[in-house]
Order: C-alpha cells, then sequence, then structure tokens
C-alpha cells in the first residue's frame, strides 16, 4: 500500500496510481499552464486519475497516465493492424480491437479511385492509420499516410499475427529499439509489424523462426532489459 | 357528419356492438366468424353517423387513442430533438417536443451533412457539429423515407440550443460555432443557435 503525502506532484510522478487519486493540486500552482494527456480528469482544482497506471510528465507542462490494457481506445494517427470483417458500398468493416468496428473508406488506397478498389477477403489483415477517432462515431482509417502515399499501409501476406497489450506494442515500437528485437536481429532476419492496438504480425522465411520470434516477444513484455536478453539466448540455443 | 358523442373508455378486446348495426372505423375490426366489432386500441369510443348519400346507412364507431391528440411533425415546423447519433454524414435525432407541444409517440430525424448550414456544405464536419445528447432545434424539411424525418439546422436561430461538456457541466455558448464549459473552461465545437432574446 502507498503512502498518501499531501499531493504535492512530485510525490506522484512514475509511480502508480488508481482511479481516484487526486495526484495534482491546481489551487498550489498559480499561473501555470497544465497540459493534461489520457487518463486524468479535471474537477474543478484537483486533478484525479482515470485509469491505473504510471503517472508519467514530460517538461515544461505534460502529464499523463500510461498504462498497459487488453483493450485499444482509438486515437487519431496511430497505426494499427485491422481485420477485414466486412465490406459496404463505401467502406470496409475493420475489426481494430476498439469499442465498435472501424471505417475503411473505399477510395483510401495510393491511387484509388472508384474503378480500382480493392478486394480484401474476410478475415484480411492489414496496416493501417486512425484518420479520424472521435467518441461515439466509428473511427475512420486509411490506407495512406497524411500526404497520400502507400507507405508500407496495406494488406500483410504470409507470416503469422499474435494479440498482445498495447503497453508491449508501445515497447516494441519505441526508440531506442526494444531489447528484444535488437537480440533477436542479430542472429535472426525477420520482419515484423507492430500495431498500437495489440496485434503484432512476425513474417520470415522459416515456420521456426517466426515461431521463435513470437515467442521471445509474446514473453517479454514483464522483463527487464538483462533478463530480456537472457531469455532470447535460452529460446534460440534450443534451435540452434 | 354529424357526431354522436358517447366517451366510454375501452380497452383492445372490448366488444363495441355487432357488425350488423355499427361499421368499425379506426381503432376497431369485424371478426369476421361472429361478426361482432372489438376494439384494438386503448381509448375513447365514439359513434359517428354515417353521410346521408352513402349507401350503407351503419353508424361508424370508432376509439381514438392517446397518440391521436399528440402532435405530429409537419414539414416547415420547428422542433426540438436530442441527438442519438452522430455518423459521417449524418446525426440521428429523436424528435421531442413540435412547436410548443411534446409528442406523444417518437419519431426520429436525420441532419444530413449538407442540410447542417447554409455556407460551405460540402466542408462540414458532423462531430464538430453536434455531439450525442445534445439538444438541437431544427426544422423540418420534409417527411423523409419510412425510418426518419429529414431535418435542417442552416439558420442562424437553428442548431444546439443545450450541450452538455465531457466534464459534465452545461455548457454556454460562445459564438456560433463554440461552447465553453463552466467548470474547467474548455471549448468545444457546435452548431450553435443564435438565442433571439
Amino acid at each position: 500500500m502507498e503512502n498518501k503525502q499531501s499531493s504535492s506532484p512530485a510525490s506522484f510522478i512514475d509511480s502508480t496510481v488508481v482511479p481516484g487519486d487526486v495526484v495534482l493540486d491546481l489551487s498550489s500552482m498559480t499561473n501555470q499552464t497544465i497540459k493534461l494527456g489520457g487518463g486524468l480528469r479535471q474537477d474543478c482544482d484537483a486533478i484525479s486519475a482515470m485509469k491505473a497506471g504510471t503517472l508519467r510528465f514530460l517538461k515544461p507542462n505534460k502529464y499523463w497516465i500510461e498504462s498497459s490494457q487488453k483493450r485499444y481506445v482509438p486515437c487519431v494517427e496511430d497505426t494499427v493492424l485491422g481485420i477485414v470483417v466486412d465490406s459496404k458500398a463505401d467502406n470496409f468493416l475493420i475489426d481494430i480491437k476498439g469499442p465498435t468496428l472501424a471505417f475503411l473508406p473505399v477510395l483510401a488506397f495510393e491511387g484509388g479511385t472508384r474503378r480500382n478498389i480493392p478486394k480484401f477477403e474476410l478475415g484480411t489483415l492489414l496496416y493501417l492509420r486512425v484518420v479520424k477517432a472521435n467518441f461515439g462515431m466509428n473511427p475512420e482509417l486509411s490506407c495512406t499516410d497524411a500526404s497520400g502515399k502507400a507507405a508500407e499501409f496495406g494488406p500483410l501476406k504470409d507470416g503469422y499475427m499474435f494479440e498482445t497489450s498495447t503497453g508491449l506494442s508501445r515497447k516494441l515500437l519505441g526508440s531506442p529499439t526494444c531489447p528484444v528485437l535488437e537480440a533477436l536481429g542479430k542472429k535472426l532476419s525477420f520482419e515484423i509489424a507492430v500495431g498500437l492496438n495489440g496485434r503484432v504480425w512476425v513474417n520470415a522465411a522459416s515456420p521456426d523462426t517466426i515461431v521463435v520470434a513470437a515467442n521471445a516477444i509474446m514473453n517479454s513484455e514483464s522483463l527487464s532489459t538483462a533478463q530480456q536478453i537472457i531469455m532470447v539466448e535460452h529460446l534460440l540455443k534450443n534451435i540452434q | 357528419m354529424e357526431k354522436s358523442g358517447e366517451n366510454e373508455m375501452v380497452t383492445p378486446g372490448d366488444v363495441l356492438g355487432r357488425a350488423t348495426d355499427l361499421k368499425p372505423g379506426k381503432g376497431a375490426y369485424v371478426a369476421s366468424h361472429n361478426n361482432t366489432i372489438y376494439a384494438s386500441l386503448t381509448g375513447l369510443r365514439r359513434i359517428q353517423l354515417p353521410p346521408p348519400d352513402s349507401p350503407d346507412q351503419r353508424p361508424i364507431v370508432e376509439v381514438t387513442g392517446h397518440k391521436a391528440h399528440g402532435p405530429v411533425p409537419e414539414p416547415g415546423s420547428v422542433v426540438i430533438a436530442r441527438v442519438t447519433k452522430v455518423m459521417a454524414r449524418t446525426a440521428s435525432a429523436d424528435i421531442m417536443c413540435v412547436g410548443p407541444k411534446s409528442v406523444r409517440e417518437k419519431f426520429t430525424g436525420i441532419i444530413r451533412q449538407q442540410d447542417v448550414r447554409a455556407t460551405e456544405i460540402d466542408k462540414v464536419d458532423m462531430h464538430l457539429s453536434f455531439h450525442p445528447g445534445d439538444i438541437v432545434r431544427a426544422v423540418v424539411l420534409s417527411l423523409g423515407d419510412a425510418r426518419a424525418y429529414y431535418l435542417s439546422t442552416a439558420k442562424n436561430e437553428l442548431g444546439v440550443v443545450s450541450a452538455e461538456s465531457s466534464a459534465g457541466a452545461t455548457m454556454v455558448p460562445i459564438s456560433w460555432t463554440e461552447m465553453q464549459c463552466p467548470l474547467t473552461g474548455q471549448i468545444e465545437q457546435r452548431k450553435v443557435a443564435k438565442v433571439v432574446s
């Protein structure tokens, strides 16, 4: 159990908070503009947490709560892996592990016109970008980047897709490169696509490599850097 | 047609008379196996005398339910509606009042992207105009399709009348596109109705 100190902000930064904790008291901080990120809520003068996680602070004035969960909440400009569930006249319906299905407009491809609409089978895995994500509306996706180029978005062929938590997806995409990916990359050659919605796709020349890479990534969530490197060595020893 | 008032309250299944004496009108029907007229609505039973020149001289018995007294939206009437769903090019709303009277049964309306405002109609972002739960004043354009009336907010005095911010407080309008939350000071975009005082 944590000791509740008087609510000075320094005591909560980088520590675990649960919903309901008052993490900031605005009456003690005058004349500052604070930016609140996800998971924080303002109640007149008290800023309280809405999610369980770690409170993070970035100078000069950004606060947010980082947490890892299986459920994905769509955000604009996220890159996600979606599965085609249905196709309608104007949109494909895509499942991105969010509260509702997302729409992918039929023309949202590079050089897309009414004449060359792609035909995706149900179950196709796509690498997509979230364009609009408002509360209460179905999110809108796109297979192009902001300037209209294809840029790696689109269907992913072959390979193996597995699900992870959102926290692990963010770690895999972080820079510098995640230790498990570096360690795997030194010995194996494979390609990987990470969706911020908790889906990861791995492809390699042989199925053994794919399975080892997938297992290594799935195991690495709660391990520290040194432990991850040891775990990867252990797995690689078994196949060589 | 003359009406003779006989205001008796009936419920569905009540016998209203024999088919030999009366003809069933609205809210009543004949059961052919025993030639009896039954009521199909809950309401007041009324008998209307037939017009003198019709061949069938039986009086018409009808039942008026409570919904028959409620107002019905007509093209051109100003309605108050609550937005239920906002989508990419349309917003659905439940019509609550027609003019000054509240409705007795549920009517659904749709506000299309081109009917939100009068200028720059193809650049309208539905999410910057309405949110689910907003109360809007709109005018009925037409009876629409089987599912919903077509509504329009394309005038200065039409649009969002009352809305709740994400913090839960009723927002104060500050311009025709913005409303501000009094608790947090956050500004949210809506298509705001100009309230003429």
